[in-house]
This record gives C-alpha cells, structure tokens and sequence, in this order.
C-alpha cells in the first residue's frame, strides 16, 4: 500500500493506460511545484465533488501543509452522545479535505466530561503548548467561557458550534458557528406559542445553570408579556444537568398552574422532562430550543409532543454539499449526521477555506492570527444549511460580535422526526449586545 | 387524561389563590404540591432504600465500599437491553438475563478481585481503589462497545393514575412494590434462614463466625450475588422507564452509599431506612426549595448526621 502525505492509505491497484496519463501529467505538474504523491493529487483533481464547491487541491489549497487543530468536547459523561456526533462530523471533514488535495489536518481530542471547567482549561493548555494547535474547536457554555483568557494569549483561533452563550461573543479568537444557544431563538419560540396559544398567559419557565441562563433569566421575563399580550412568568425552575428524575420539577410546576411550559434545558434533559411531564398528565404545551435524537429515545411517542425552536440542521436539505456530506457520513458511520456533527463539519472546512485565503495572500495558513485576519476580512462562508438543489448554502458571522447568522425555524416533532412549522424572521432575533 | 389548567374553570378548587413563587415564601402551604411531592417522595425514597440496600448488605458485611456496584447497576441493564433489542427475546426473558448478569458479575468481582486481594492481605483502601478503578472502566468500556448513545427496551407500557390532580404511574407503583417485597424479603431471610444467620455472623464478627466452621469467603459471596441481585432489580425497574446509557450506575450508588451511611452501617434495615429518608427528604424540599437545590440537600442531610449521629440514624455509637 502506498500513503499519500497526508497519512491516508490507498490501496494499490494495477496500472491502466488512464491512470498513467493521469500519473504522468500529475508528474508533470509535481515536478514543477516540488511536491510529490501526485497519484492521489490527480485521482482528488479528477473525482472529488468538493473541489467544484470549494475550488481545487494542490498548492492553493494547501496541499502538503499539515496543520494541528483540538476539539474541546463531551467525551464521557452525560454529555458523551455530543462529543461522540461532534467529533465524528470533524473527523470526517478532515479526511475529505485531505482527499480532495487539501492540507493534512490532524485532530486531537480532549474531553471536558460533559462540561467540567477544570479539564476543559487543563486539556487545552496542553493541545497549546503540547500538540501546537492552529485551531480549537470547543463545545458547551462553561467550558469554553472559561478558555478565553488561554486562547487569546495564544492567539488561537476557536469555534463554537454547540453551547453558544452571550458571554463567548465580542471576544478575540473566538466565534460561534450556530446561532446563539437558546437566546437567539427564544423570541421566535415564544412567538409562535403566543401566536398558535392566544389562550396561554401564564408560563412556566426551567432551564439550567450551563447554559441559555440569559434567554431564562432577562430575555423571556421581558418579551413574555408583550407577545402573550399580558401574560407572566410565573415560576422559574433550574434544575441540574444531568437529571433523570423531574418528579420535583413537575410538581413545583404543576402548582403554578402554567397554561404553558418553556424549557432552555438540553441534550438527555428535554428527553426525560418531556416523557415524564406527559405521564403526570400535563398535556399543555412545552416549547424548548433543541431535538436531538437520543432525547426523543427517551421519550419515544411522547416527544411527538414537544416543539422547539433552533437553526435546524436538516439532512434532506438538496444543497449539493450538504448531499455529500450527508453521503459520506451515511458511508463511514453507517448514520444520518445530525445538528452538532453539522456544526463541527462545517467549521473544519471554514479552516481549510481560510487557510487557501491566507496562503493566496503569501501569510501563514498555521497562524491563529493571520487565519482570524482572513476571516474578519471576508465573513463569509458556504455553509450545509441553506442553498437549494442548484447552490450551497451560505452562513455569514458578524466580525465584532463573532455570532453567525442561519436560517431559524419552529419545528414540531412527528413521528419521532422534526417537522417545520414556520421560519423564524430575522426581525425576531434579538440584537447582539456588547456585554458590559 | 389532563387536568386542563388551560380552562381556569376546570382549576382545583384546594389550589392556593398564590399565583407565583416570586411571592412570600410559604406563607400559604399548596396542598397539592406537598401531597404531590409527598408521592414522588415516596417512590423515589423506595428507589433510594434498594439501591442502598444493595450496596448496604455487601458493606455491613464485607466492610468493601464497593463502588463497581455501578457497574452491576449497568450491566444488568445492557445485558436486558441486548437480549430485548439484539435478539428480540420478550421482556420477561430480558429482566431475568438482566438479572442473571448482575449476579454473575457481582460473584465474579468477589471471586477474581476481592478475595486474591483478601489473600494477599490487601488493604481496605486498595480495595476500594480497585473498586473505584474498576467501575471507571466497565462505563468506558460499555461506552466504546454500545456507543455513547441511549438505548430504550421495548416500549414499557406505563399507565398514569390520579388521585385528584396528584399523580402517579404504574412504574412508580411497581418500583414501591418490588423494592419493598425485595427488601423485606432479604430481613426475613438474613432473620430466619441458616445462611442469613450465617451473614448476620460474619457481619458481627468474621474471625469467631469462622473458628465456628462458617466459610467467611463463601458468605461474603453470597452476599455480592444478593447485593447484585438487589442493584440488578434497580437498574432494571429505572431502564424499564428510561433508558441504558453508559453512566447510569454512577449516580445511583453514591446516593446508596450516602443512604447507608445514613441509616447506618451496620444493618440492612438502617440503610432502607436511610435511602427512604433521603428520598421523601430530596422530594418535599420541593416545597420551599428549586430542583437545583436537591443535590444540596442530599449532602447536607449527610453532613448534618455524620456531625452529629456519626454512627448513622439507626446505628449504635462506638464505644
């Protein structure tokens, strides 16, 4: 078997007249540039769909550098189903870019146990100081809030595609890649339920302290009664993350009489409340910010009755890259991709976009600087949510706030899948504002 | 099925006129909150006295914290997972494997890892290390082998009653009814039986239970498999509700460890006890309390009693 420089194997085969043709003009091309394995550099050229959406392999598209990133996830722990979707979505972009004559991207992974601040600070110093990352991608509220310091100092450029919160915008080197976690859609969510449910006034709000506190605590209080047209909050639950038993919860809830139930929970959380409010006979409505599949597991049927309001990621959308990606996940995981393995998918070939950038402008594509200077400069990029059958999608991030903007909607669950409601309008997404 | 608070009309009549919690704290009790809270109380109570239980009977008598109970806890409920969902085997033949693989796993930690420590005269501490160890790796390696994501049996039917607008399910019931006959029926074997006196032997003293010709190995065998048996039973009765997910057995047995403690240490009643107290107490300081607060109010029953009843709530005080 022979390697391409990238560390990938390719099986040898046996030697056709296209395949010398196509060896000796990538020969050719090879001894002009200094670069060898051009077999893999002229099968990438000629077969890889990406090279039409992303542009060509090769010098211009970093061919030949390696560039180390680290992934900051939920590895064990309640949280593991995320990090497990997350890490398989980057996983997968890395050796697609590499297949398509792109740089050799190396990820290593460190385990933040579902959110703990300690290891997710400590495993990062050392992907820094050890692994000398280019790039970080991290997930969660806490963890990541707390990495900010680090990663400035080091000038390492990090996305978040998962806990999204207020406190990570407007901050150096660090954007988020999905709209932020529960604040952004919270207006739109509370909306639809004052819009579908005239006749809810009073709501029941629960959430935890990891995440979404902001749409909990500020966000909803204030726009509540202006939507429901008079109406209140009249409990807040926070629960722990984490919680199997919402026996407590439920009856706390159940005695403030709510017409109406939003939750900013998330993960395993919205599976267990869901099923276990429906099965102490509350059949009002409960309206939350996210669905992922090992949350509908819990509740089976039952969870046909929530709703929920997120940038939904959707695996029948026709945009052509998000056909490949849906392709190659279904090929190498034997599954569907979901919100989270998007997200992370997505922002390892914004790295290989704003490598090409930053190499087309003679810079250091290795450099957190120089690749965050590309993305100030031109915010744009394609994007699998979005588009249509003829055009990929496209996401665009406001260079001071580091927030993304992508298509919103209301969704209900049927049949165990989510099904949209209503897009969100843009007017609904409350404006970024500068923390004090 | 549902009350329907969405008409005001339909609204109890016992429901206090208090609309929201920002208002004075308690000033008026809300009759169907305390009756509620008193409900779930009591089946998470019931849940707390198996599990404490089961881990109270292998400590009382073999002096281990056995903290690879999590991983029995786990176990029993992949291995039901596995033959209900892999080989399509129905529930009650699902339960029983469960079951089965709990006291088998138990008795294989007693015979391939406590007794060689036992013999090679190994510490408390290293055994509880070992113990702790182990149940880290049998989570990791349930996760590498069945993935990190969650696994449900077959759909449970699980029915809601009411009594006014207090509810409870026919699993909740169940998991009163099984905990309780389990627990009872272990006292009246450790109470009747040859071998449960053998046990209550052991437990008091192993050196002069076995100059009387008891098998202390044997006995402290028996006790894993029951103990097993009896966390087996728990793991089962949450997967039938819930589902399998590879951490699942670690928060229920530090709370059967805080139970034991509290109870006390040195009998099997005590820990039901305390696993009961914890539970019904975790529940009602719902009244005045958030959801985040119950974490809080376990360690501080714990903190209070290991102040000031050291020995445990039924446990007697060293002399």
């Amino acid at each position: 078997m022979e390697k391409s420089r990238n560390g990938n194997q390719i099986t040898g085969t046996s030697l056709s007249r296209r395949r010398l043709l196509q060896a000796s003009a990538g020969g050719a091309m090879a001894a002009g540039t200094s670069r060898f394995s051009f077999p893999s550099y002229a099968r990438a050229q000629d077969a890889n769909p990406l090279n039409d959406i992303f542009g060509p392999g090769g010098v211009e598209g970093g061919e030949g550098v390696s560039i180390q990133g680290g992934m900051n996830l939920a590895m064990t722990g309640q949280g593991a189903f995320f990090g497990d979707v997350m890490s398989k979505g980057a996983l997968l972009a890395a050796e697609q870019i590499g297949a398509a004559g792109g740089p050799a991207i190396t990820i290593t992974i460190n385990d933040h146990q579902s959110g703990e601040t300690p290891p997710s600070v400590n495993g990062v110093r050392k992907l820094i100081s050890q692994n000398k990352i280019s790039f970080l991608q991290t997930s969660y509220g806490a963890p990541s809030e707390a990495l900010i310091p680090i990663l400035q100092q080091n000038k390492v450029l990090t996305f978040n595609g998962g806990g999204a919160s207020p406190k990570q915008l407007f901050q150096d080197y660090l954007w988020m890649t999905r709209m932020v976690f529960a604040y952004d859609p919270t207006p739109g969510a509370l909306n639809w339920l004052a819009e579908n449910h005239p006749e809810a006034k009073r709501l029941a709000t629960i959430g935890t302290l990891e995440n979404g506190v902001e749409a909990l605590e500020q966000l909803a209080p204030k726009i509540w009664p202006e939507y429901s047209d008079g109406g209140e909050i009249v409990i807040k639950e926070i629960h722990d993350v984490g919680l199997t038993d919402f026996s407590q919860v439920i009856a706390r809830v159940k005695s403030s009489t709510p017409d109406a139930i939003f939750t900013v929970s998330f993960g395993n959380d919205l599976g267990y409340m869901v099923k276990q409010f429906r099965e102490a006979a509350v059949d009002i409505p409960i309206v939350g910010i996210e669905f992922t599949q090992d949350a509908q597991t819990i509740a089976g049927e039952l969870y046909d009755t929530f709703v929920f309001a997120t940038d939904y990621y959707d695996t029948t959308n026709p945009n052509p890259w998000n056909l490949e990606f849906v392709k190659a996940h279904q090929e190498k995981y034997d599954k569907d991709p979901e919100y989270y393995g998007a997200n992370y998918y997505e922002q390892v070939f914004m790295i290989w976009d704003l490598m090409r950038r930053v190499l087309a402008e003679d810079g250091d594509p290795l450099s957190g600087e120089a690749l965050q200077q590309a993305m100030i400069q031109n915010p744009v990029f394609k994007s699998v949510y979005g588009g249509d059958a003829e055009t990929v999608g496209e996401m665009s991030f406001d260079p001071e706030a580091h927030t993304v903007s992508k298509p919103m909607g209301v969704f209900a669950v049927k049949g165990g899948k989510p099904e949209l409601l209503q897009q969100i309008p843009t007017e609904l997404v409350p404006p970024t504002e500068k923390p004090a | 099925m549902a009350v329907g608070w969405t008409n005001p009309s339909n609204r109890p009549s016992f429901v206090s006129e208090r609309r929201s919690w920002d208002e004075s704290r308690a000033r008026v009790i809300d009759i169907q909150l305390v009756t509620q809270l008193l409900v779930s109380g009591i089946v998470i109570g019931s849940r707390y006295a198996l599990v404490a239980v089961s881990f109270g009977i292998i400590y009382s008598t073999t002096q281990i914290f056995h903290l690879a109970h999590a991983g029995t806890y786990t176990i029993a409920a992949y291995a039901a997972v596995v033959i209900a969902n892999m080989l399509g085997a129905p529930l009650w033949l699902a339960l029983l494997v469960g079951l089965l693989a709990a006291v088998l796993f138990g008795a294989l930690m007693e015979l391939g890892m406590y007794r060689p420590m036992r013999r090679r005269s190994a510490t408390k501490l290293a055994m509880f290390l070992a113990s702790l160890g182990l149940s880290i790796v049998i989570s990791s390696v349930v996760q590498i082998i069945f993935g990190p994501q969650n696994l449900s049996l077959q759909r449970v039917p699980n029915a809601t009653y009411f009594v006014g607008n207090v509810t409870i399910t026919s699993l909740n019931i169940a998991e009163i009814v099984v905990g309780w006959t389990a627990i009872a029926l272990l006292l009246l074997f450790l109470r009747k039986t040859q071998y449960g006196r053998a046990i209550n032997a052991v437990r008091t003293n192993p050196q002069v239970a076995m100059a009387v010709g008891i098998s202390v190995d044997g006995i402290y065998l028996l006790v894993m498999a029951i103990g097993s048996l009896l966390v087996g039973m728990s793991a089962l009765l949450f997967l039938m509700g819930n589902v399998a997910f590879p951490t699942m057995g670690l928060a229920p047995i530090l709370v059967g460890f805080i139970a034991v403690f509290l109870g006390g240490t040195e009998n099997v009643l005590g820990a039901a006890l305390g696993g009961f107290a914890l539970g019904l107490a975790t529940s009602l300081s719902g009244i005045w309390l958030a959801g985040d607060f119950a974490s809080v109010v376990v360690f501080g029953i714990l903190f209070i009693v290991l102040v000031f009843r050291p020995q445990g709530l039924l446990g007697r005080a060293a002399v």
